[in-house]
């Protein structure tokens, strides 16, 4: 399961710095989303039953008690933290995608153009 | 109420007012005022809390999220490194604020320009205060969503095209960072910075090696925070990003975005990813060295063959972040006090520059030195305010900068890092050429020849009055922390000690029932795994 998991990885991340070398703003935008696909992937991958020192102190808590099976209670449980880590991640990549998604169409509006080497000369120009 | 319970306030107030900010869309007056009160009551709180601490044996104030034991809930840490980084920035954030009524455009204003200062701030507290790496990286995002926001508010092509450098590089140290997260949490099982030293001291004192890869761990995540703190290899955002918004954004980012990545480095490599003699260390230390010479050389370089104010102040910062790093490199607590010193003094300093700035702006209409002139007799307060903070930047000896410089280069003297320190001493006398360079053109120079003064361009000296008041704020505190060095340094010698020797913040963050319940959960563990290694085969 890890192998394919990191087959994945490094797949979403091979297609996203593909789509950040582009010179069009838009594929690198597109780029950038794609990684933090790749970064959520990868905290997949680390995640794992937790082998430290949690259950001894979450004895009893909410948060193991469904489905948690009394006879083999190590492989029944996966650690949850990770999934709470990719979980926040993935608002405030919603948050992010949003608003460079509104800074291109803000751009275009303004400029006309969204690729790399027009944008240039246009930066030097005033308003 | 005990004290623990006041720290939630740094966060719970900007946010609160940000959230009521947004309410007051029209109503600018209300919510000028609501956001002075806000800063006022952060900094109060701050600056007591800091007195508090300095009697009490412990000194650090821990509270837990929802009561949810430390190393599973969130910690709120309000320790001395913290605490004087959290004075320094509400009093910074006040002034810029303030100063911000004079010069940020009004249409501009009605656009959320109150609520996204507030939240720019809330990040940057939360990042003061958190206590463990996933948060951290959820009040960096918070802070850099609010300076995008800050950063192309004018809507001018210009801000528009030079906005994509900062926003995409962000996001990509951002996503490495969500990374770095993982892995650490992949591991040590933990993500809690009192947890994590916990583990690496224990490991270290036991002789036993670090997880592999935890030095290529270290290196991605000082990758991650050197870009924030725009540090030798990584700094070429920032003079294009302050060259482009309001000046008193301009001048709030110099003084916080920089430093906030700063603090991270100082909070987790002394007492983590490179505490002891590690190999992290081992490779870290170098690294950070050879950073510190470049930032601090080039900087200084690019500033002295600038020929524009902003541009100077603005490369500037990156040639001062070179002596926070000069003072994280050799991390003996000495040099991490002064390190801390350096990062109070040169914000308020370096954002009262800013400020500066933007009055000079004002009063010539440009920021091209060479059209400016002759400022000394027509606004010799302005002149005086400049000049004290300029030499506080270069170091002058009664000022502030000199008791930050002369602790780092002496200890950098004497830990054999003399290279380095000679570095510091060039970089020095550079900084004064700079400093005068605008001085002699800007204030002392007979006025400027191209400037007609007709009635329609003479500034309005009624609407710079926040403008004043906002630099001479940031004066007083700059001169404070340059005759009351005495005291602010007891305070920056115990948070250098706390992160040397990290068993203090240890035994606060987590209390001794929950570290021996982790002992003998780690000795249990250790037990399965070896027992289920002899049921393999």
């Amino acid at each position: 399961m890890t192998i394919i998991l990191s087959i994945c990885v490094a797949v979403v991340f091979a297609v996203s710095l593909y789509l950040m070398t582009g010179r069009e703003l838009k594929s690198i935008a597109m780029g950038v989303f794609l990684l933090g696909h790749a970064a959520n992937l990868s905290i997949i991958a680390m995640s794992r039953t937790p082998v430290r020192h949690e259950p001894q102190l979450l004895k009893g808590a909410p948060i193991l008690t469904e489905g948690f099976d009394p006879a083999n209670p190590m492989s029944s449980i996966v650690d949850p933290l990770p999934q709470a880590l990719i979980l926040t991640a993935i608002v405030i990549g919603f948050a992010v995608m949003a608003f460079l998604l509104s800074l291109l169409v803000l751009t275009s509006r303004k400029t006309g153009t969204l690729s790399i080497e027009e944008l240039g000369v246009v930066a030097t120009q005033d308003d | 109420m005990e004290l623990e319970n006041f720290i939630i306030l740094f966060i719970v107030i900007p946010m609160g007012t940000g959230v009521i900010g947004v309410l007051l869309k029209q109503r600018v007056h209300i919510a000028r005022v609501l956001g002075v009160l806000s800063f006022l009551a952060t900094s109060a709180l701050a600056i007591g809390l800091l007195v508090h601490l300095r009697s009490d044996p412990a000194g650090i104030l821990v509270s837990q999220m929802g009561a949810w034991p430390a190393p599973f809930g969130i910690s709120v840490v309000f320790d001395s490194l913290s605490g004087l980084l959290l004075a320094a920035s509400s009093l910074v954030a006040l002034a810029c604020y303030v100063h911000s009524f004079s010069t940020v455009d009004p249409v501009a204003e009605k656009r959320y320009f109150h609520p996204m200062v507030q939240l720019l701030m809330f990040g940057v507290n939360l990042a003061f205060l958190t206590g463990d790496l996933f948060n951290l990286f959820v009040s960096f995002e918070i802070m850099l969503m609010a300076s995008y926001c800050l950063l192309t508010f004018g809507g001018t092509r210009l801000q528009m095209t030079q906005a994509y450098k900062y926003v995409l590089l962000n996001l990509v140290g951002s996503t490495l960072f969500v990374i770095g997260a993982g892995l650490v949490y992949g591991m040590t099982g933990t993500l809690n910075f009192a947890d994590l030293a916990l583990f690496v001291s224990e490991r270290q004192a036991r002789g036993e090696a670090l997880p592999p890869g935890f030095a290529a761990l270290s290196i991605a995540l000082l990758l991650v925070f050197g870009l924030k703190g725009a540090i030798f290899p990584l700094w070429f955002w920032l003079p294009d990003t302050y060259y482009t918004c309001n000046v008193s954004i301009a001048g709030l980012f110099a003084g916080m975005l920089t430093k906030v990545g700063i603090y991270a480095i100082a909070r987790t490599f002394p007492m983590i990813f490179a505490h002891g003699h590690s190999d992290a260390a081992k490779v870290v230390m170098p690294l950070l060295a050879i950073s510190a010479a470049f930032t601090m050389f080039l900087g200084v370089l690019g500033a002295v063959s600038h020929h524009n104010i902003r541009r100077i102040l603005a490369v500037h910062v990156i040639s001062q972040v070179g002596y926070m790093v000069f003072g994280l490199a050799l991390m003996t607590r000495v040099a991490l006090a002064g390190c801390l010193f350096y990062m109070i003094q040169h914000m308020v300093v370096k954002s009262c520059l800013f400020l500066c700035c933007g009055i000079v702006e004002r009063h010539t209409g440009t920021d091209d030195l060479d059209k400016s002139g002759g400022l000394l007799k027509r606004d010799t307060y302005l002149a005086v305010v400049f000049f004290i903070a300029a030499m506080s930047l270069v170091g002058l000896p009664p000022l502030s900068g000199f008791f930050g410089k002369l602790v780092i280069i002496r200890e950098g003297w004497r830990e054999s890092m003399w290279w380095l320190s000679i570095f510091g001493l060039l970089t020095g006398a550079l900084t004064l050429l700079s400093m005068l360079k605008i001085w002699s053109y800007c204030f002392w120079s007979p006025s400027g020849e191209s400037i007609e003064r007709t009635p329609a361009n003479m500034p309005n000296t009624s609407s710079l009055r926040p403008a004043y008041i906002g630099a001479t704020l940031l004066v007083c505190v700059a001169l404070f922390l340059g005759f009351g060095a005495q005291p602010v340094y007891e305070i920056a010698y115990r948070a250098g000690e706390q992160l040397a020797a990290p068993e203090a913040y240890i035994q606060a963050v987590l209390g001794p029932e929950v570290i021996e319940n982790l002992a003998r959960a780690r000795a249990e563990s250790a037990a399965l795994a070896t027992a289920a290694v002899e049921v393999t085969p």
